[in-house]
Order: C-alpha cells, then structure tokens, then sequence
C-alpha cells in the first residue's frame, strides 16, 4: 500500500473514533504524499464538516471536483458547508447535482441526499421570507409616516377648526385601513398552510424532490420507493412485481412540487 | 437516513390523527412517544365474541419503519383480554399476512392496520386459537413478524 493510503487509512480509523482534528491531520499528510487522489479532500473535507471549518470544507471539495467532476460527495459535503455559510443558492445547486448523480448511480445515500435538497429548499425559503417581511414592515412604516406628514402639513395650513377635524378624520381612517390592508396579508400569509396530497409521497409522506411513476400511475419519492424496492421488489399499492427499471420520472409533477416548495418552504416541515 | 424517516413519518402520522381523527371504535390511547403506540379498538357490531369487550394493540415501530412493518401484538391485561380469534395466539400475537414482511407495504399506516384488525375481528365467527397455540405460546421466542411468515407458507 501507498505511503498516502496508509495515511488515509489511519485518518479513517481517527475520524471513527470521533478524532477529527487528528483524521484532518492525517488525510492532510496523505494529500501531501499524493495531491491527484479526489477521495482524500472528500474525506478530509468530511472530518472538516465535523469541526465547523466551512470555509476549508468548501476549498477541498472545490479541489475534489477540478479532479474528478462528477464526484457525488465533493457536491454533498459543498452543499452541507455552503448551507452553513447561509449561501442557500449555492448549497441547493449541489445538493441537486449530488442528488442527480444518486439516481443516476443507485447510490445508497439517495435518501439523505433527499432531505439535503429539501433543507436546502426549506432554508433559503426562511430566508427570503425573513427578508420580504422585513421588507413588507419598511414600506408599510415608511407608508403610514407619509400619511401621518401628509395629514400634519395640512393641520398646519388649515386654520378653520370644522375643517381640522374633517382632515384629521379623513387621514386617520386612510391610516387605519393601510394598517389593516398589510395585516390582512400578514394573516391570509399564515393562514394557507395545506400541503397538497399530490405533492406528499405515501411512503415518507415528505413533500416529493424526485418523483417517479408506476405503472399504476401512481408516483413516489425516489429515495423512498427505491429503499422500499431493495427489500421488496413489488408495487406498494397492488403488491404486483415492480423493479426500479419500471420506474419513470414524472416531469411535470416534479416541477409542481418545485413550484410549490419555491412559494412554501415551511412545507418541508409539514 | 432511515431513522430520519421513522421519526418523521410516524410523527407525521400522528399529526393526521390529531387533525382528522380515526374511525369509530378506534382510539389512540397512547402515542407521545415516536416508538410505540397503543390503541383501543372495538368491534362495531354485535358480534357475540367480541360484544362489549375493549381490546389493546400495541405497535412498535422499528427504525426501518415504514419500510419494514411495524410489530403489532394485543396487549393482555384484565381490563384488555387478548380477543379470541383463529389467527390470534393467546399470547396476543397476530397472524395476518399485512404484518409479515411479505404483506406489509409502506404505504399502510398504523390506521390502516387497526382496520384491518378491527374487521378481522368483524368477520370471525370461530371461538377458538389458532391450531397449536398452547405449544406456540409456551416456546416461542421469535419475534412476530418471522414467526407469522412461517407460518403462513406452512400452512396455506
């Protein structure tokens, strides 16, 4: 065995033993003896998730896939480290080419990969929400101080004490129903939190990232069918023999819960 | 991974209980934690049997849950007899073929299995354990789901 692989073997044994600092050390050393092994920075970079070094997380699965492209753990390690980072476009981005190459390959890790995509999806929806309300509260401030300025610079011209009254009501009432427009939206916002049974795969009952079609017509989560499919080469409903090469993506519904997600991030949660 | 789905999933069931209720004559009695549940379940009508009689299901949900089916057996206490059934072992197991690896499919749920059991029990007519109970309930150590298997592609 090479020089680098006895090193990364003993990284393994560290990083199993909860010793990340020591296996970082380790797949370090190996990377020295041998720079072109995509396998090292993808283990180096999981010790790394484990300390919290995003950053450094993020530069060895950069150099993982300048090596090897199409590397399923460089893109799930880069999105577990660019969603800690908050840069939510970033982590969806390989978390869904992580995800792409786990159906392609049947790779076990499909189903976490999965639920990457959708905390992916959830967080940047959180995030966005965070920043239109904020947005929402600014205008609707910056709305009532023009109505309340609007209001004191006509108290000021108006000298007649009928007519002060008459001003100062009709400003009140537009104050009060701007406040009730942007509280209606508040709560008609809160309000709508269904999840549509079609975009819920009957097996995890999560909302589906991937779903894929039986001949019944019938659609599941892949992740959820396949693992069902390892054990039980059968369809759920009809019980009817069923192999993952009967199965077929279906576009357009994925494509609604892409929509759906896109608008209602929560749903992740459901 | 498969943990995750668990926990979910059985929380998930949960959920929809509490926002849709379950059938007449089935009542979650026991669902706080996300491992196992219990159920009161009644037959509906006046079969002589089971008339006036509240029984106990307990289920058990693994971590492979539901891609493995979950471990369902009656409890038996005084208050909640295991009910008399040809496919029920006086021990409180269940022979019925949705519980073996084999029947199960994920997209069941534990409502789904307290109805079929409700209406196993709905249709039964017959006084009496399955064949070999006193023997199978004395040596017994496998757990339900293998055991059921064997014995379904024993004896039918």
């Amino acid at each position: 065995m090479s020089k680098s692989l006895q090193l990364k073997e003993e990284g393994n044994k560290h990083f199993q033993a909860g010793d990340y600092i020591g296996a970082d050390g380790l797949y370090s050393k190996a990377i020295i003896a041998d720079a072109k092994n995509p396998a090292l920075y993808t283990n180096r970079a999981m010790a790394r998730l484990k300390l919290g070094h995003w950053e450094s997380v993020i530069a060895d699965c950069t150099t993982c896939l300048s090596l090897s492209p199409q590397n399923m753990k460089a893109h799930y390690y880069l999105a577990q480290a660019q969603l800690s980072i908050r840069d939510f476009d970033s982590a969806l981005e390989n978390a869904l080419a992580a995800h792409k190459l786990c159906a392609a390959t049947n790779d076990k890790s499909l189903g976490a990969v999965t639920a990457m995509v959708l905390k992916c999806k959830k967080d940047r929806w959180g995030d966005r929400e965070k920043k239109r309300l904020r947005l929402e509260r600014e205008v609707e401030e910056r709305m009532l101080d023009l109505l309340r300025r609007d209001r004191d610079e006509m108290l000021m011209a108006e000298e007649s004490e009928i007519e002060r009254r008459m001003i100062e009501e009709e400003a009140n009432e537009k104050i009060a129903t701007l406040s009730s427009v942007f509280e209606a939206a508040r709560t008609q916002n809160q309000k709508k939190r269904e999840v549509p049974d079609w975009a819920i795969d009957d097996i995890s009952f999560d909302i589906m990232v991937d779903p894929v079609i039986t001949k019944t017509g019938k659609s599941y989560e892949r992740a959820t069918i396949m693992e069902h499919l390892r054990r039980h080469p059968s369809d759920p409903l009809t019980r009817e023999p069923l192999s993952a090469s009967d199965l077929r993506p279906n576009l357009a519904l994925r494509q609604a819960c892409e929509e759906f997600l896109e608008q209602n991030g929560w749903a992740v949660d459901w | 991974m498969a943990t995750s789905m668990r926990t979910k999933r059985v929380a998930k069931e949960r959920q929809k209980i509490d926002k849709f209720g379950l059938p007449p004559g089935i009542e979650l009695v026991d669902g706080n934690d996300l491992k196992e549940w219990l159920f009161d379940i009644r037959v509906l009508d006046n079969n002589p049997l089971y008339n006036g009689n509240v029984y106990q299901l307990k289920f058990v949900f693994s971590d492979s849950y539901p891609i493995e089916p979950p471990e369902v057996t009656f409890v038996d206490r005084p208050a909640r007899p295991v009910p008399m059934h040809p496919h029920i072992y006086s021990n409180g197991i269940i022979c019925l073929d949705l519980l073996g690896n084999q029947g199960w499919s994920p997209v069941q749920s534990a409502e789904s299995v307290c109805m079929s059991i409700q209406s196993m029990l709905t249709s039964n007519n017959k006084n009496e354990r399955p064949p070999g109970d006193e023997e199978f309930v004395r040596g017994n150590k496998q757990r339900p789901r293998d055991i059921e298997f064997l014995y379904h592609d024993n004896t039918v």
